[in-house]
């Protein structure tokens, strides 16, 4: 019941990357994922991936963060890995157990594919580690709005999504303060089977849920005080600004795509 | 000693850059049947403290130990611990989740096992501890009472254990005067006729203060001062520098006697007071 870390929560830090506008490292993250997704040379890939590891040592954020983040889709590398090199023939025979072969081609795509999945974990990782949730929100608001012209909502879509991500650690914080509270009173919600377990959970999200929904209740209560209207515009305290920098990074990243897409990798 | 904490040390998210010390080196310990307060501004790690004596934080160093046994080990130790010290958060009427004041209070007792008959015993038991008839309340629904009435049930609800020891965490946290009166009140009676143990933790002492034997500060997750209430209390400089200040009446009672006048300075209740102030008034028409 130790309070831990979540999965890719924001790490706050004063690197280069923690610094780049969030609009921008939005856009240099979809870039580089299409030049992942596009390179189909060995070498190539290899270049990104350390390239990505580079980055990754430039946001200054201690390596078991990625290790952290890495665990859980572990078995899916390591299936994957496992598939292709089982299944794909092709090129020289390397091993031969019985019937089963394990050949080149099958070991070159079985890496090619794990890399791919590898860069892929860290590039996401870094861009949730370096950035708060409330600056990704605006964001990707910002690359949303063209879509009001067509009559979606999207100034309201990003309020929704930030005040989603901003109760959070607060409804996080409450059921870790209610699981307590019920403990002291002798429940148990770690030990027998799987029903006996679930319904074990009601004391535990009953309560979790009448004060979601009436924090829910006093959120609207006070924005409305303070003159938030549906459709009304809405200015910034904290603007974010585009840099020579964040150019820079959007530049440098356009360039690896043309200089990919012109030589075919 | 019943309850004793020794170098209890707790560092919430060790190894995060979000770590910090919310408790360091804390030594105290309290007697049986004793009340203690626990005060300190806000933050100053109350809460968290509280959490150890019963088991469910774990310090980071250092021991608690109940009763001369040291607290922690199996989920079963902990569980009999937990029947014996009371916890009563902060608003706890938040942790309702049943439909019927009945289930409310049963559930404790009812998480230890116990059959219906014991059960049936416990509610009623605890219920006319807390001063809510039975017959009354155990069919209403929990949701629909006062609030002065639901965190009586919530109190119920803890006592429905049978514990020896009570903590509580600002236990008159959003009551109105009477509900708080009401609740002191009460909490003299488990200690003064059934001999119940209670650790109080708050920075609205006011009241509170009437019932205490030992006062305990913390401080930025430290104990700044331990001792009895009328040793603490008569350090009116030290406890403005801790961020807190003697209850009004006792101010009062401090600058009389700083103004020379022959009175009493560890009073605590207005009752007192007045009886105090009284025999000041006899006293001066016997000279002049």
């Amino acid at each position: 019941m130790s309070p831990s870390i979540t999965l890719g929560q924001y790490l706050p830090g004063n690197s280069l990357v923690h610094h780049l506008s969030p609009r921008i490292k939005i856009a240099v993250l979809i870039i580089l994922l299409i030049l992942l997704f596009s390179l189909q040379n060995f070498i190539a890939l290899a270049v990104m991936f350390a390239l990505v590891l580079m980055l990754l040592a430039a946001s200054r954020i201690p390596l078991r963060y990625f290790i952290k983040g890495l665990r859980p889709i572990l078995l899916i590398i390591l299936f994957a890995l496992v598939i292709y090199i089982f299944f794909t023939k092709g090129g020289v025979v390397l091993l031969r157990i019985g019937s089963f072969t394990i050949e080149s081609e099958g070991l070159r795509q079985g890496l090619f594919v794990i890399t791919r999945l590898l860069v892929l974990i860290i590039l996401s990782l870094l861009v949730t580690l370096t950035t708060t949730p409330l600056s990704l929100t605006h964001g990707m608001g910002y690359y949303l709005k063209p879509l009001s012209k067509v009559g979606l909502p999207t100034e309201e879509i990003a309020m929704v999504m930030a005040i989603a991500l901003r109760f959070i650690p607060t409804l996080m914080e409450e059921s870790q303060r209610l699981m307590r509270a019920q403990v002291s009173r002798g429940a148990d919600f770690e030990t027998g089977s799987i029903f006996r377990r679930a319904k074990n959970l009601v004391p535990l999200i009953v309560p979790l849920f009448i004060s979601a929904f009436r924090r829910a209740d006093d959120l609207a209560l006070a924005m409305e005080a303070r003159g938030y209207r549906l459709g009304a515009k809405r200015t910034r305290l904290h603007e974010d600004v585009i840099a020579t920098r964040d150019w820079a990074a959007l530049l440098f990243v356009l360039a690896l795509l043309a200089v990919s897409f012109y030589f075919k990798l | 000693m019943f309850i004793q904490t020794d170098k209890l040390t707790h560092i919430y998210m060790q190894g995060t850059p979000f770590a910090a010390e919310a408790l360091s080196d804390i030594s105290f310990s309290l007697a049986k049947g004793r009340v203690a307060l626990l005060l300190g501004p806000s933050g100053s790690g109350k809460s968290t403290l509280i959490q150890h004596l019963n088991g469910l934080l774990k310090p980071t160093s250092g021991q608690v130990y109940f009763n001369g046994n040291p607290v922690g080990g199996s989920k079963a130790e902990l569980l009999k611990l937990r029947r014996r010290i009371g916890l009563v958060f902060q608003m706890p009427e938040e942790q309702f989740f049943s439909e019927s004041v009945y289930d409310e209070v049963a559930f404790a007792p009812r998480n230890l096992g116990l059959a219906d008959r014991e059960l049936d015993h416990r509610v009623e038991r605890a219920l006319a501890r807390v001063g809510l008839e039975p017959a009354l309340f155990t069919k209403r629904h929990p949701f629909h009472l006062s609030s002065g009435q639901k965190r009586l049930v919530a109190l119920a609800a803890v006592l429905s254990l049978e514990p020896e020891v009570l903590i509580l965490d600002e236990p008159t946290a959003g009551l109105d005067p009477a509900g708080r009166r009401r609740l002191y009140t009460l909490l003299d009676d488990l200690n003064k006729k059934e001999g119940l143990t209670l650790l109080i933790a708050t920075h609205h002492f006011d009241e509170a203060v009437a019932l205490a034997e030992q006062v305990l500060v913390l401080y930025k997750g430290k104990l700044a001062m331990d001792g009895s209430r009328n040793k603490i209390f008569s350090n009116r400089e030290e406890l403005v520098k801790l961020g807190l200040a003697l209850p009004p009446i006792t101010e009062i009672m401090h600058d009389l006697a700083d103004s020379g006048l022959p009175v009493n300075r560890d009073i605590y209740t207005l009752e007192e007071a007045r009886t105090e102030i009284n025999n000041l008034k006899g006293s001066g028409k016997n000279e002049s």
